[in-house]
């Protein structure tokens, strides 16, 4: 028998071209809550957040749905942005939520991609998904060097 | 408006019957599928069995990271984790997708034994409950200050000097 299980759900829609909508559930035997926030392309920067806490262990939680506005202004894509929404939102708020606003940001560069590939699919749709991913690589650096399928240095060439 | 991308993640955790914790998760998006099962020994915590299987992915290098899932084998949940697991499984050479999952696994290992702890928390009048927390705080000071109802202004922590 399962004795713990979590759930988290992300969503990403693009509002216009230079704003990603970020939805994020979290689900688990003891929490439920969620977040909406605005995210700015491409600086990564929120714009907007609020969040809801449907099951938490205290009465004193839900104080931390305040805390989440601190996260305005914050980059996705800075250095050290996830150190900073584990103590800013995490530490001084709660860390749940701070787990959720970490995943959505990692949903970011896929959320884009995932982009791309439609639109890309759509005006030719015999492309190989391969060839849109390394050329989506190719157009944005910052994700170079992040794994090993996005080496840095790949440079931007005529396809 | 439509979705342009989406996202889920699942892990569970069930009780094996020779004193080990499986762990499963899953990863379902828009780009990728991909799932990790790990056992855990109980009481120590240590990995035992790590294993990993990736179905869909955006780059043909993808389905080399899952290759990387057994260096965690030997490595206990516990202090220090994240540094290990990034260390072994993530940066320019790995993939973050799949440390991120084992880093999940094992905080799903941590909740499987908080869940009772919760459970037994919640029982009584606020007075009682606000005292079961003051104990548990006591007996896990890494909490205080670690949220907002741990935080020094919190009613949870009146009376409390940590």
């Amino acid at each position: 028998m399962v004795t713990f299980s979590r759930t988290m759900l992300v969503g990403g829609e693009f509002l216009e071209e230079t704003t990603l909508r970020l939805h994020g559930i979290l689900e688990d035997r003891i929490y439920a809550m969620e977040i909406q926030l605005d995210v700015r392309l491409p600086d990564g920067v929120i714009t907007a957040i609020q969040g809801r806490m449907k099951r938490y262990t205290t009465p004193v939680c839900p104080r931390a749905v305040d805390v989440l506005q601190k996260a305005v202004g914050m980059s996705l894509r800075e250095e050290g942005w996830i150190s900073k929404m584990n103590r800013d939102i995490g530490r001084q708020g709660c860390q749940h939520f701070a787990e959720i606003l970490i995943e959505c940001g990692r949903c970011l560069a896929s959320a884009s991609l995932a982009q791309a590939m439609e639109e890309k699919l759509k005006a030719q749709p015999t492309a190989s998904l391969e060839t849109i991913a390394r050329s989506w690589v190719e157009e944005h650096p910052e994700v170079q060097g992040s794994c090993l399928a996005r080496p840095k240095g790949e440079s931007t060439h005529a396809h | 408006m439509t979705l342009a991308f989406q996202r889920n993640k699942i892990v569970e955790v069930e009780p094996l019957s020779n004193n080990t914790l499986a762990v499963s998760w899953r990863l379902v998006d828009s780009l990728t599928e991909a799932e990790i099962h790990l056992q855990v020994k109980i009481p120590d915590l240590e990995i035992t069995v790590g294993k990993a299987r990736i179905y869909r992915f955006p780059h043909q290098e993808c389905p080399s990271a899952p290759g990387l899932i057994p260096k965690i084998i030997g490595v206990r949940v516990g202090p220090g984790l994240r540094k290990i697991v990034q260390d072994l499984l993530g940066g320019a050479s790995g993939c973050p997708e799949l440390a991120e999952g084992v880093l999940e696994c094992a905080n799903a290992v941590i909740l499987h034994f908080t869940v009772p702890q919760i459970q037994e928390n919640a029982k009584g009048s606020a007075e009682e409950r606000r005292k079961k927390y003051q104990a548990m705080l006591k007996f896990n000071p890494r909490l205080v200050r670690s949220c907002v109802a741990f935080a020094d202004d919190s009613p949870l922590m009146q009376e409390l000097n940590l």
